[in-house]
């Protein structure tokens, strides 16, 4: 009975957290029909357990950790802090950023504008184009804060920071982790030496955490 | 606070993602246990000590399953009398020597096809190596107590001796040797009873490995282990041990791995995807109920010397 019902509430955490949506904040799309099938197999095998006769458990101390554990998961949504995940992560992504194809520069998202600029990194192409991006407020050591977002390829764990520069507007003080829908054009500044790409803010809304935080 | 809040997503991130991986492999040990009472075959299996581990790598391939359900499937392979080299092959070498993972390594590293050999290669010498030196070890000292005992009761008197069984009955009829035709087929429910107990004792352990990977990877910046990447042995040194704290199941680690690919050394890539599958802090826990500490100690050390030695030798021929 109560080993029938530790596995229907693991069965829970799994398929609640692909039905209410957490996972988007979690891992990647990929695994999300993996989460909600094992969720379902667990129930099942919860139902089963509770309703027939299963021999004595014996170690239940242990069970009982988890149980509590799950408890607490099912409970207590996960709510991390992006800036914080990002300061301890490398941003750095190397050859993998290669561009595909592109997008007319008004539907680029912040990700396709950071592939593109890594790709044909010339900051005079691009001078003028219009941009309509989202993304939260990273802070930079010793420079403006960007806006950024995390890339993810497995689950929060591996998550990789990216971001553009932004020339935000005069008085505006950005707040960290906050998310923001910015308009504006691109421009070129002269940063350490050599010119750059950035974003000229006209309009600056913020956003509320969107449903899918997380960009593969 | 924020620091929390981080590490308690991260532990939800890498706990959700290894469940449905733990699940798998609980089912698949169930399903051999269902099909082959009493592991006839795996009498069959070479006891030699070369080529054991590399019967038991290649079993990989019909198991495909990640590290996490990978040790639910050796302790069934053991529990069931597999000869000690073979499981241990299987154990280390299946994490990588399947079909889930070389696909995943393909597609994230399609331009470097050095990788795609070197990959295997790595992890079937590292597994080598492991069953060698384990081996060495007595079962008495290497295998976690309760399984021991299970193995025991299952091998033929001539084997192990009724005082060393330390469980069964003492004074009975000699058992027989469990590859007699006679082992019925268990019940579905008994399998059932079985694999739903394996799953709650391995995911309070997964819960222990998920904590303790999420507090460390938050508390630990993670610039520290990337800024040696270019000297070829701090960059080897310093990916062994983020393949040790980020603890990623060995079938998505390659994409982790593109991210810093091109600021590390080829050796440090390759360490680092040979040894994560093979030795983390979310398997650490694991591991207990297959090895005693004192193999697990022994299993973690010698894959850090094999590991680096492999890396420091990619370089010298690659760099």
């Amino acid at each position: 009975m109560l080993r029938g019902l530790a596995l229907a509430l693991w069965g829970a955490v799994l398929l609640g957290s692909s039905l209410s949506g957490r996972l988007e904040l979690l891992l990647r799309g990929v695994f999300h029909p993996l989460v909600a099938l094992s969720g379902f197999v667990l129930l099942a095998l919860g139902l089963q357990q509770a309703l027939g006769r299963g021999t004595q458990t014996t170690n239940r101390r242990s069970w009982l950790l988890a149980t509590a554990v799950a408890l607490a998961v099912l409970l207590i949504p996960p709510n991390p802090s992006f800036s914080d995940l990002a300061s301890n992560r490398s941003s750095d992504l190397g050859a993998e950023l290669q561009l595909d194809f592109q997008l007319p520069p008004g539907q680029r998202s912040l990700t396709d504008w950071v592939r593109l600029l890594r790709s044909q990194p010339d900051p005079q192409l691009y001078a003028g184009d219009p941009v309509r991006i989202s993304g939260f407020v990273l802070p930079q050591p010793g420079d403006r804060p960007q806006l950024g977002r995390l890339l993810v390829r497995c689950c929060l764990a591996d998550a990789t920071p990216i971001g553009l520069p932004v020339r935000w507007p005069a008085g505006y003080q950005p707040r960290a982790d906050q998310w923001l829908a910015l308009e504006g054009r691109m421009g070129v500044e002269r940063h350490n030496g050599s010119p750059r790409s950035v974003v000229l803010v006209e309009r600056l809304r913020p956003i509320p955490r969107p449903a899918r935080p997380l960009e593969p | 606070m924020n620091r929390l809040a981080t590490a308690w997503a991260i532990f939800q991130g890498l706990l959700l993602e290894a469940l449905p991986f733990l699940l798998i492999g609980v089912l698949i040990a169930g399903l051999a246990r269902w099909l082959s009472p009493g592991g006839r075959w795996l009498r069959r299996l070479p006891q030699h000590p070369l080529l054991g581990p590399l019967v038991g790598a290649g079993l990989g391939f019909a198991l495909p399953a990640c590290e996490c359900g990978n040790v639910p499937v050796a302790r069934r392979l053991l529990a069931d009398g597999a000869p000690l080299g073979t499981a241990l092959g299987f154990l280390f070498a299946a994490p990588v020597l399947n079909p889930i993972v070389l696909a995943s390594t393909w597609a994230a590293f399609p331009h470097q096809p050095w990788l795609l050999v070197a990959r295997p290669l790595g992890a079937l010498l590292l597994a080598l190596a492991l069953a060698a030196v384990l081996q060495q070890l007595p079962e008495g000292e290497l295998l976690e107590p309760a399984l021991l005992e299970e193995r025991r009761l299952g091998q033929p008197l001539a084997v192990v001796g009724l005082l060393e069984r330390r469980s069964g009955l003492v004074g009975a009829e000699p058992a027989q040797p469990r590859s007699s035709p006679g082992t019925p087929r268990p019940s579905w429910a008994t399998v059932l009873d079985h694999s739903s107990r394996e799953f709650l004792d391995l995911a309070s352990l997964l819960v222990l490995g998920c904590a303790i990977a999420a507090l460390v990877q938050t508390l630990l910046p993670r610039a520290w282990l990337l800024a040696v990447g270019s000297s070829p042995t701090l960059s080897v040194l310093s990916l062994m041990l983020l393949a040790v704290v980020v603890s990623v199941c060995s079938s998505v680690d390659a994409f982790l791995a593109l991210g810093f690919a091109a600021q590390i050394t080829p050796g440090a890539l390759l360490a680092f995807l040979v040894l994560g599958p093979v030795v983390d802090l979310k398997l650490l826990g694991l591991f207990g109920v297959v090895l005693r500490p004192r193999a697990i100690a022994l299993t973690a050390a010698t894959a850090a010397v094999a590991v680096l030695l492999l890396g420091q030798w990619v370089n010298l021929a690659l760099l």
